[in-house]
């Protein structure tokens, strides 16, 4: 059963006061079921990101709005007004095609390429961009997309994997179930939504006994890697999707303005969060023993803390 | 054995075979529907190519070759298959270098084939036959040479041509024979038949027909059909092998029939193949395996006995040694489906861990080891406790359970076994079995094979293997529905209409319904039937009279006297009485089952329409015509679904409740239940009919392990709900934290602290600021 977030749920991006700009477009579906379908997870998405507030700013093109003139205007608009602080989010949901050369995001009318909406979205000011491409052949838009300061997931690993998707629908589910905040800090990151997604597209197909058709990969570095499946350490992957929040639901974190003693415990709570991490790292050098011990007293001390935060 | 309804669509292994396509020809895919992989050489005459290479009775057509012409043709050949027969190996070499040699393609093949040089042998072959298309002698012998290289379509298509070209050829039905009879199909009588309608004097038929009877539990007829063949020809090896396997069967010496068989050729490692194969199909694995050992210690290289004794051996739990023996049959060229499919499932076992303790040893897929592990031990565990209560003994071994996520993978262990789609198998003290995953959920109920298999554990200990198929499946079918009604396989449709049209066996030849079906369904239907026998004796003269009859047969007695003797009837009389009790408890099924298939179609329809009002109105009536039927839409559902959208949710628990208690699985129409049950204030039983999924199919759904646990957390059922918050941490969930915060908090209100404190570390490693495990923690470090 599945348990969706309480209704006060609200979308931030990042840094606090920081605008987030959020452009969903649902492509040409080509059959009436794809066209509903489409149609309304990007509905959902819109109502997910309006519930931001203030902050952030929220343009849906679908049906027969979604066409390349649109795209580009609203990109254009965008990047009118984003300001170098700003992140900003675009997510793609539809059908895309590869030849082996260019990716192209089906529209009404014209299609676009990847090479046009990479364009488009480099004239956008930003601290942070996500792309989120869940078409099929969406693989094929990697090379194009990635770059230094933004995330690109895709659907697909390659280009050639040309079957429709079900990626999208898992993606606007992890921004509703509380279960995505896999770390328990009353957020929903990039990272946690991508692997929500992943892990779920994957059950869908192992559930109806059918190959996947689909793998989702994301980059993140910029680095010109090849894309992957699972965050690292050592590379670097994924750290930019794991501190781009899209989904939060708690309140403690905006307590920045709070008394001094709280200011302290905050302080102190950070400190033994990034020894537990830092723990967590180093567990293979040390004895089972060792570690229990060490992890022990660290999550009972933030505990502690929790609790005179919480009073 | 545990059957199910479905056929097993087991793609294992292409393997490589002579075919008789060209070499720049692809080979030939094999039919849909078929097994492409060989059989094991069980029987006579599939792995041998003793014999005399053709005697044929028919009369020529002008374009064939005459009988005089055919009889010069096989000379050179029968010599050297003599030579071979009698254990002249040195001499019989000579004579097929001698054919190798000589300038006729045909004798040619034949001396390639006798040098074990198949290829070549096949080439020739098909220069033979490209040569003279008319004569059914090359087609023949080039069949029987592609069928010992496990290549059975193309060998059936060249007998088929060559009575295309010659109906009267006695050895193309021979060869149609020995081919049915690998597949256990009962096509194999019928061609052997046949064959010696057409020339009585044709040895190998005889010998064929004696091990089928044999295979059939008719000893009598197969030591007529043996002494027929030795009538025939005085070195008829296979026969004396029967007599030896008849006697061994019945607990008496074989001795002076392996003397014959010596005396004439000690180094026959077939005629040991060929009695092991018929005390494997008994079941008695151990004895088995033992002459297949004497058959590789006759004939060292005899590669298809090394093959199955590697089988056998994997059968046996002695997975080393059969790696050896299989290895050593592939590197030497003998790579039938069953040793390269044998040796593959011995590769993958690095994906399986073996669980253990003092009375069960659990071989179960990395995968999903921690997840079936509780609920398949505790049902283990469950099963050995009652049949050592029921039948006053203790297993002298543990009990090891295989269970296969890849139905593939469990069906190599069924390979050479008669009987497909098998759910589960027995070796002795190892059962193999599909794992609830492997199948579609609600495909079958896991506990219950479990039950069904772990029966044949025991009756076959309790009777030191002496049990026949029949009494020991109807045992194992009828303990299912005495661990639980709802177990066990409601009467199908297959099996309603072959009641309908009269097809059950009488008691006495019951086994032949197991090994030889005559149709499709006949497997199925006659585990129905010996389940339905067990359960008729139970009710008329008490479970003590099964035990009884379980004894009886410990002492190789025939079926006809264990009933004669323990029920007081005669077998005719039993088959007489039964038989009306049977036709007398599904009196209103069988009546009906017309009109209840056109009832059930208007329903659906109905249903369909969303015409609910119909549905609810006939769907009861529906139901009564046939209440066993919980299959594929079935009127249950049907109605439940129409009462759901009328809002009558009593009506729709009503309903599906009664589809559980008819013994209904579908793993949804169970979820759908509970949560009837829980929204109308019956938590206690909405628990219950959760808990009944875990049987069918513990891998269904994390979600129903998560709401288990919190309805058993709540019922303060603190073992039931650590299972199950276990089984949600099994699933290895996105959600760890949570997962093993459930976990954690199950563990504390049962009192377990050390294992709770185990669980919300591991909760709070995934998710350092959650705060009920943080809350949790530092409860449980509170002094």
């Amino acid at each position: 059963m599945r348990c969706l977030l309480p209704l006060l749920l609200w979308v931030v991006a990042g840094i606090a006061r920081a605008e987030a700009y959020y452009v969903t477009v649902a492509g040409l579906g080509g059959e009436p079921d794809y066209e509903q379908r489409f149609t309304q997870q990007a509905a959902d998405l819109d109502r997910i990101f309006k519930a931001v507030g203030s902050t952030a700013h929220v343009f849906t093109l679908a049906g027969k709005d979604a066409t390349r003139a649109r795209v580009t205007s609203t990109l254009r608009g965008v990047a009118a007004v984003a300001k170098p602080e700003d992140d900003f989010v675009l997510i793609l949901i539809g059908h895309g095609s590869f030849d082996g050369v260019e990716y192209k995001f089906n529209l009404p009318g014209p299609d676009i390429t990847a090479t046009e909406l990479a364009q488009l979205c480099g004239k956008i000011a930003s601290k942070r961009q996500l792309m989120v491409n869940t078409t099929s052949s969406s693989g094929g838009s990697l090379g194009v997309l990635a770059k230094k300061g933004r995330a690109v997931i895709a659907a697909t690993k390659s280009g050639t994997e040309k079957n429709a998707t079900v990626f999208a629908r898992y993606w606007v589910e992890a921004l509703q179930d509380a279960r995505a905040d896999m770390d328990k800090n009353e957020s929903i990151s990039a990272l946690e939504a991508f692997q929500y997604a992943a892990t779920k597209t994957a059950a869908f197909y192992d559930s109806q006994k059918r190959l996947a058709t689909e793998h989702a990969v994301f980059t993140d570095t910029g680095n010109g890697g090849a894309a992957v499946r699972v965050a690292s350490k050592e590379t670097g992957e994924g750290r930019l999707l794991a501190n781009l929040a899209l989904v939060r639901f708690g309140t403690e974190r905006t307590a920045t303005a709070a008394s001094p003693a709280k200011r302290n415990l905050l302080a102190k709570k950070e400190q033994l969060e990034a020894r537990i991490d830092t723990l967590k790292y180093q567990r293979a050098a040390m004895s089972p023993q060792e570690y229990r011990q060490q992890m022990t007293e660290s999550l009972v001390a933030l505990a502690k803390v929790q609790e005179e935060l919480d009073k | 054995m545990r059957a199910t309804a479905s056929v097993m669509a087991g793609v294992l292994v292409v393997v490589a075979t002579l075919t008789t396509a060209t070499s720049t020809e692809p080979a030939r895919a094999p039919a849909a529907g078929t097994m492409p992989f060989a059989l094991p050489a069980p029987v006579l005459a599939a792995a041998t190519r003793a014999g005399p290479a053709l005697r044929l009775a028919s009369t020529a057509t002008p374009a064939m070759p005459t009988p005089a012409a055919t009889a010069a043709q096989s000379a050179p050949v029968e010599r050297c298959e003599s030579l071979l027969k009698h254990g002249h190996n040195a001499e019989t070499n000579t004579c097929y270098q001698t054919l190798v040699r000589d300038s006729a393609p045909y004798l040619r093949a034949e001396g390639h084939w006798g040098l074990a040089q198949y290829s070549e042998a096949n080439e020739e072959f098909r220069t033979a036959v490209a040569q003279a298309p008319a004569n059914p002698l090359y087609k023949v012998r080039w069949g029987r040479m592609l069928h010992e290289r496990f290549n059975d379509q193309d060998a059936m298509d060249l007998f088929k041509e060559a009575l295309a070209k010659d109906p009267n050829n006695a050895q193309a039905y021979f060869g149609l024979a020995t081919v049915s009879a690998g597949g256990f199909s009962d096509g194999a009588v019928e061609f052997a038949r046949k064959a010696l309608q057409l020339n009585p004097q044709l040895t190998e038929a005889h010998e064929l027909l004696a091990s089928l009877a044999l295979e059939d539990s008719q000893p009598d007829q197969a030591a007529i059909e043996a002494d027929a063949a030795i009538k025939v020809s005085a070195d008829a090896l296979d026969a004396f092998a029967v007599h030896a396997s008849i006697e061994l069967l019945a607990d008496r010496s074989p001795d002076p029939w392996l003397a014959r068989i010596t005396a004439i050729n000690p180094t026959y490692g077939r005629g040991y193949a060929l009695i092991a194969h018929h005390l494997i199909l008994t079941g008695r694995y151990v004895d088995g395996v033992a002459y297949y050992r004497k058959a590789i210690a006759a004939d060292p290289q005899l590669w298809s006995a090394r093959s199955e004794l590697g089988v056998n051996l994997m059968r046996l739990g002695q997975d080393t040694e059969a790696r050896e023996q299989l290895q050593k049959s592939y590197q030497n060229g003998y790579r039938n489906g069953a040793t390269v499919n044998s040796l593959r499932l011995l590769d993958s076992y690095k994906n399986f861990v073996v669980l253990k303790d003092d009375t069960t040893i659990l071989k179960l897929h990395k995968k999903e080891s921690d997840l079936l592990y509780p609920y398949f031990l505790a049902e283990l565990k469950r099963s050995i406790a009652v049949y050592e209560q029921k039948y006053h003994m203790k297993l002298t071994g543990p009990v090891q359970v295989e269970v296969y996520p890849d139905h593939e993978d469990f069906a190599v262990r069924t390979l050479g076994m008669p009987g497909l789609g098998a759910l589960g198998v027995t070796f002795g003290n190892v059962v193999a079995m599909d794992s609830p995953s492997g199948r579609k959920p609600g495909d079958f109920h896991w506990a219950s094979t479990l039950r069904h298999e772990l029966s044949h554990v025991f009756i076959l200990a309790a009777t030191n293997h002496r049990v026949p198929r029949w009494f020991t499946e109807g045992l194992a079918v009828h303990e299912e529905t005495q661990a639980s009604p709802e177990w066990g396989d409601p009467i199908t449709p297959d099996i309603v209409v072959a009641l309908k049209e009269k097809k059950l066996l009488p008691v006495a030849e019951l086994d032949r319904g197991f090994v030889r079906p005559k149709y499709p369904a006949q497997v199925l239907v006659s585990y129905f039937q010996a389940g339905q026998i067990c359960d008729y004796i139970q009710n008329r003269w008490g479970a003590a009279k099964l035990l009884d009859m379980v004894h009886a047969y410990a002492h190789v007695v025939s079926t006809r006297e264990v009933i004669q003797k323990n029920l007081g009837v005669s077998a005719e009389e039993f088959d007489k009485q039964f038989q009306a009790w049977l036709y007398g408890q599904l009196q209103g099924t069988l009546a009906s089952f017309e009109q209840f298939h056109e009832k059930l179609k208007h329903l659906a329809k109905a249903a369909h329409d969303k015409r609910y009002d119909d549905v609810v109105r006939d769907g009861d009536a529906v139901i009564r015509l046939y209440p066993a039927y919980v299959y594929d839409a079935n009127a249950y559902e049907f109605l439940a679904e129409a009462q759901l959208a009328q809002g009558n949710k009593p009506g729709a628990a009503a309903t599906l409740e009664a589809y559980m208690k008819a013994g209904g699985r579908r793993p949804a129409a169970l979820t759908s239940l509970a949560q009837l049950q829980e929204s109308l204030g019956n938590p206690q039983a909405a628990a219950a009919t959760l808990d009944r999924v875990n049987y069918i199919d513990p891998a269904y759904n994390e979600d129903l392990h998560r709401h288990l646990g919190a309805l058993w957390l709540a019922q303060k059922n603190y073992p039931g709900a650590i299972r199950e918050y276990g089984a949600v941490v099994a699933f290895r969930p996105l959600d760890v934290a949570a997962a093993q915060y459930d976990l954690a908090h199950a563990y504390f209100e049962a009192g377990q602290r050390d294992k709770a404190e185990d669980a919300v570390l591991a909760s709070l490693e995934a998710a350092p600021n959650y705060r009920p495990a943080q809350k949790l923690l530092l409860q449980l470090k509170s002094p």
